[in-house]
């Protein structure tokens, strides 16, 4: 990133905070995540190197090492450190980063691609009439379960092909990454409901 | 006896923070000092207080071991375990737990619990805050005199909205500034990480007097981050007790009348006699429950064997269990990725608790710790972080619960998940359903079911102000924020216009700002009457211990004082006998001096015998 601190003039690691001198930025409510984590925009992300840069950068904001700067510094520490959170949230999901991506290239919303091709969603009603008649553990449960997996894992490959260089802004890719995440995003709800009644109650 | 007092803490620092944990059965102050935190002591022991408030029918309150001496003879004043109610409404408290308290409880007009002794009403809040007091107050004679004005205080990771704010009330009330709202297993793991300065992953096991926490962190060169938390809010010590007092009543079904179980005088030896057999019980295989009465014709020894007791606590040490296994799922963890396990809390003691965690977690506890004092401890390490003392040791931490709003079908829609890193913000849409309406209202929920009637209501929420504007088209953004403190904010703005709309909150089971400074007046109006109360309390105990040394040493007195002597000291003792009953603190006050002075004669005479018995036989050389 190329900011730098009004404060002391450092270079910016993150957008909420100054490494250098402390201070905190304020920042729109809406931040970009990757401004934040000092990343460019992109679909490939290093899960181990996000912690790292959680971690470092939370010292930065937390509100414990402004509990005795006053009301206003407190108040924008809490700011500053949601939005850290809120931030890690995106990018730590791929399915919730590739969203944001599609969004800010421009991309057709969730509601605005409106519904699903006739064909896959005869597909969805299979798995639920599997999930339902079939008892947890059986072989056609553990079968859709690990078709499910592959299903998901597919369209998680497919998503980061398309999104790797990022497309140009308004592409007419971005309508089909659009349909991969919907189609993901229903993948997820049943192998949701699989894990949940396997797990604990 | 007349003594010495020395003058310690010359240049005492401006601003003191401590660190406490108001726990269900006792409390516990703890101070950074020298690099490293340390229980505050009185008198060469540590401050541990006793949870108790005793308030006897003139309105007076005593807190800590008098008030728990008074448990015996006067249960029916004498409030325990309030820790429990914080944050509650009377409609949610389990009926079984209601008719064991020697104590009575009702509720105030809306709905929340208030404690009945002496003949006036208390919240629980108010109780917290008089125990909060007397920490406070220990802590600063611990201190020599330091005065306590700001404390980061401990609460259950499991404790909703309600119940940490109530937390927080409580300290305002007693007059503290809350620096931080700190979650116990996470003080308890920031006391083992700067102890053991070991990295990994921790589970912390929590099981105190009345609550059950489990939480799961990862500690990392210094950071201490809670992957996970789960616990239960009414699980703890008190459930083993009352165990053990069911088993004793039936033992005296049929023998005495079932009126005598409703008696406090009942309850509250019951309840003392099972904690004693519980506490023999993680000695020795089998211990009596004893039990007299005789004013009300009650009289029962019943042997327990530890393999019986084992029995009636496996439910509840299975429902912790239960937790961890949550805890662990959520963390996207195994039982066998856990580095360590630290123990928390009294109840660990048990030997059946120990042996089930270490089958669960597949490795045996870290137990090097004083479970009594890590929370405080740890607590007191983070007000050195809050103070500006380090910036090594960073605390992350999150919500235990889920929030969400009721939608208009009654289903509980979810904004932030648990286990979401605190501080956290959500922003929600709400627009109108008519014309120029002006107002929104909506109910917040905390909870993971998917009911808002199956949730906890956290409070009902009305925004006001809203522009004149045709349905649907005002855009009002409300933003939940949830705290370092895990502590809910709501505020809202009209997007179109810019208008900030106002929100007024009704808290379903906490107090109103309104409740809460009329609290704090009366509080300012009661101060001085407690102060004088706790003076003569703590006289009267003074005299006491000087009564005991000086009769001890009578016959030595009647050999080698003069007569004059002698017949003052035998006055004092008998007026500071007197004033022990006393009501009027200046008399008290009088009794105590006088005894004092008269004692100062026989002090010179054994301080003299003394001296000689050290000195004889010894040449002058070797002095």
């Amino acid at each position: 990133m190329d900011a730098t601190c009004p404060s002391c003039g450092a270079g910016l690691e993150t957008s909420l905070a100054c490494g250098a001198c402390g201070v905190l930025m304020l920042t729109d409510d809406a931040a970009c995540p990757f401004a934040v984590f000092g990343l460019e925009p992109g679909f490939d992300v290093d899960l181990k190197e996000l912690k790292v840069r959680l971690r470092r950068f939370t010292r930065l904001v937390h509100p414990d090492f402004f509990a005795l700067e006053g009301e206003q510094a407190l108040a924008k520490a809490e700011r500053n450190n949601a939005l850290l959170n809120a931030a890690y949230g995106v990018l730590a999901d791929e399915v919730r980063r590739a969203e944001r991506l599609v969004e800010s290239l421009g991309g057709p919303t969730e509601k605005e691609l409106g519904s699903m091709p006739q064909a896959f969603l005869m597909e969805v009603m299979e798995w639920n009439e599997t999930l339902e008649e079939a008892s947890p553990g059986s072989t056609g449960w553990l079968e859709l379960e690990r078709d499910l997996t592959e299903h998901r894992d597919r369209i998680s490959t497919e998503i980061g092909a398309a999104l790797t260089p990022l497309p140009q802004p308004g592409a007419e890719s971005l309508t089909g990454i659009r349909q991969s995440l919907n189609a993901r995003r229903y993948v997820d709800r049943a192998l949701g409901r699989i894990a949940a009644s396997a797990g604990p109650s | 006896m007349g003594y010495i007092e020395l003058e310690v803490l010359e240049d005492q620092p401006k601003r003191v923070v401590i660190g406490i944990d108001l726990g269900t059965t006792n409390s516990l102050p703890a101070i950074w000092k020298d690099g490293r935190p340390e229980v505050l002591e009185v008198e060469g022991e540590a401050a541990l207080i006793p949870s108790v408030v005793h308030v006897s029918d003139n309105g007076t309150a005593v807190v800590g071991r008098t008030a728990r001496a008074r448990s015996m003879d006067d249960p029916a004043h004498t409030v325990h375990s309030i820790k429990r109610f914080m944050g509650r409404s009377l409609g949610e408290l389990d009926e079984s737990v209601l008719r064991r308290l020697p104590y009575k409880v009702s509720q105030t007009e809306r709905g929340l619990v208030q404690v009945e002794v002496g003949g006036k009403r208390f919240t629980p809040q108010e109780i917290s805050a008089l125990i909060l007091r007397e920490v406070a107050a220990q802590a600063s004679v611990a201190m020599g005199g330091a005065e306590v004005l700001s404390a980061v205080i401990t609460v259950p990771a499991y404790f909703d909205d309600a119940q940490r704010q109530a937390t927080r009330d409580a300290a305002r009330l007693a007059g503290l500034e809350v620096l931080r709202i700190v979650n116990e297993p996470t003080a308890a793991s920031l006391a083992y990480g700067l102890d053991q300065k070991e990295e990994g992953t921790v589970a912390v096991y929590d099981l105190g007097g009345g609550t059950f926490d489990v939480s799961i962190l990862s500690i990392e060169e210094g950071v201490f981050q809670v992957l996970s938390t789960n616990g239960d809010t009414s699980l703890g010590g008190d459930d083993l007790d009352a165990a053990l007092v069911d088993l004793l009543r039936g033992e005296l079904e049929g023998a005495v009348d079932d009126a005598v179980f409703e008696e406090p005088a009942f309850r509250q030896a019951a309840r003392l006699a099972a904690e004693k057999a519980k506490i023999a019980l993680s000695k020795d295989p089998a211990a009596d429950l004893v039990i007299s009465i005789p004013e009300l014709g009650v009289n029962a020894r019943r042997t327990v064997t530890r393999e019986e007791f084992e029995a009636l606590s496996a439910p509840f040490v299975e429902r912790s269990l239960r937790c961890c296994e949550r805890a662990l799922k959520d963390a996207g963890l195994e039982p066998g990725d856990v580095d360590e396990v630290v123990l928390v809390g009294g109840s660990t003691r048990v030997p059946l608790v120990r042996a089930e965690v270490e089958r669960f977690f597949g490795r045996a506890p870290h137990t090097e710790l004083n479970p009594d004092q890590v929370v405080a401890l740890g607590a007191a390490a983070q007000a050195e972080v809050l103070m500006g003392g380090s910036r090594d040791i960073l605390l992350m931490d999150v919500t235990p619960l889920s929030l969400g709003l009721e939608t208009m079908g009654g289903a509980a829609e979810k904004l932030i998940q648990r286990n979401s890193r605190i501080p956290c913000s959500v922003k929600e849409g709400f627009t109108t359903y008519a014309d120029n309406q002006s107002a929104i209202d909506f109910h917040v929920l905390q909870g993971e079911r998917e009911l808002a009637a199956d949730c906890r209501s956290l409070g009902r929420f009305k925004l006001t102000g809203i522009p004149p504007m045709p349905a649907g088209l005002p855009r009002v953004g409300v933003k939940f924020h949830l705290d370092a403190d895990g502590i809910l904010t709501v505020s809202a703005k009209e997007e179109s216009t810019g208008a900030s709309a106002s929100i007024e909150v009704k808290p379903s089971h906490g107090l109103t700002e309104d409740e809460v400074s009329a609290m704090l007046e009366a509080s300012f109006k009661n101060a001085k009457k407690d102060f004088e109360e706790r003076r003569r309390v703590d006289l009267i105990a003074e005299i006491g211990i000087m009564l005991r040394h000086a009769t001890a040493n009578l016959a030595v007195a009647e050999d080698r004082l003069d007569r004059e002597s002698m017949e003052d000291l035998r006055e004092a003792i008998a007026s500071a006998k007197e004033a022990r009953l006393c009501a009027e603190l200046d008399l008290v006050q009088i009794a105590r001096d006088t005894l004092d002075r008269a004692t100062m004669p026989l002090a010179a005479v054994l301080m003299d015998s003394v001296v000689k018995e050290a000195v004889s036989g010894k040449k002058l050389g070797d002095l």
